[in-house]
């Protein structure tokens, strides 16, 4: 059960020219700027190749790539040496922002591309569930944000409002 | 040791610190012990989803008490 390998596999994939850019993030893509948070899955989002005659962007090309190699597919995920991973299309104008913006970290000689900190945290703030706020309070506690980028993310994608009113809900300190 | 509540939490956030200091692979590495683990307590525990991967928690469903 390694990550690495998965890395190593979508690497190959994105060489063999199956995918186009591609990125980690959820809480593997956190782990590179936080402590490591116990998580089920790998999100990896994709910027998906339309194939030719086809307006939909469909994931078979990835799955049929996979399973050719060992990949086991469960349900909307694919077990990569024992981790299941899930291929995700950038689903909002910052997501697909953040995937242009990805960086590349090198994981003993593995290049992994993975979202920057501020991306994440961003995304974290628009997805907007529990855990995502969890770790977007993570990365404020942890100091891990360069705030002037993180500010103009959150000014482009309209996010001010909504980082204003978790900034009084969670990090306002008592008078 | 002591129950100094201050201490306690200082050394919380300083060992969450370390942690997310350490290189990326070993945080990784870590990632992968983490799943094993959180693995084998859901297939060890009982009930009809011990073996279901579920990423977030179940909906919560309050029950109205009748008296």
């Amino acid at each position: 059960m390694k990550i690495k390998e998965v890395i190593a596999a979508i690497n190959r994939m994105q060489a063999d020219g199956v995918i186009g850019s591609y990125a980690i993030g959820g809480a593997v893509g956190a782990t590179f700027y936080l402590e490591p948070v116990a998580t089920l899955d790998v999100d990896i989002f994709v910027g998906f190749k339309p194939q030719p005659g086809q307006v939909l962007v469909s994931p078979s090309p990835i799955f049929d790539y996979l399973t050719a190699r060992g990949g086991v597919v469960e349900g909307e995920y694919i077990v990569l040496a024992g981790w299941p991973v899930q291929f995700l299309p950038p689903n909002s104008p910052l997501v697909e922002e953040a995937l242009a913006g990805a960086v590349t970290v090198d994981v003993e000689g593995t290049p992994a591309r993975v979202f920057t900190a501020e991306h994440l945290a961003a995304i974290a703030l628009e997805t907007g569930r529990a855990k995502d706020k969890a770790r977007l309070l993570q990365f404020v506690e942890a100091g891990a944000l360069e705030v002037k980028r993180f500010q103009a993310i959150l000014a482009r994608h309209s996010l001010v409002d909504r980082w204003r009113e978790f900034e009084r809900t969670f990090l306002q300190k008592d008078t | 040791m002591s129950f100094d509540l201050e201490r306690i939490l200082e050394s919380k956030r300083a060992r969450r610190r370390s942690l997310a200091n350490r290189p990326v692979a070993e945080k990784l590495a870590m990632l992968d012990a983490l799943r094993e683990r959180a693995c084998t307590i859901r297939q060890a525990a009982a009930g009809r989803e011990a073996t279901v991967l579920r990423e977030s928690p179940p909906e919560y469903r309050g029950t109205s008490r009748k008296d």
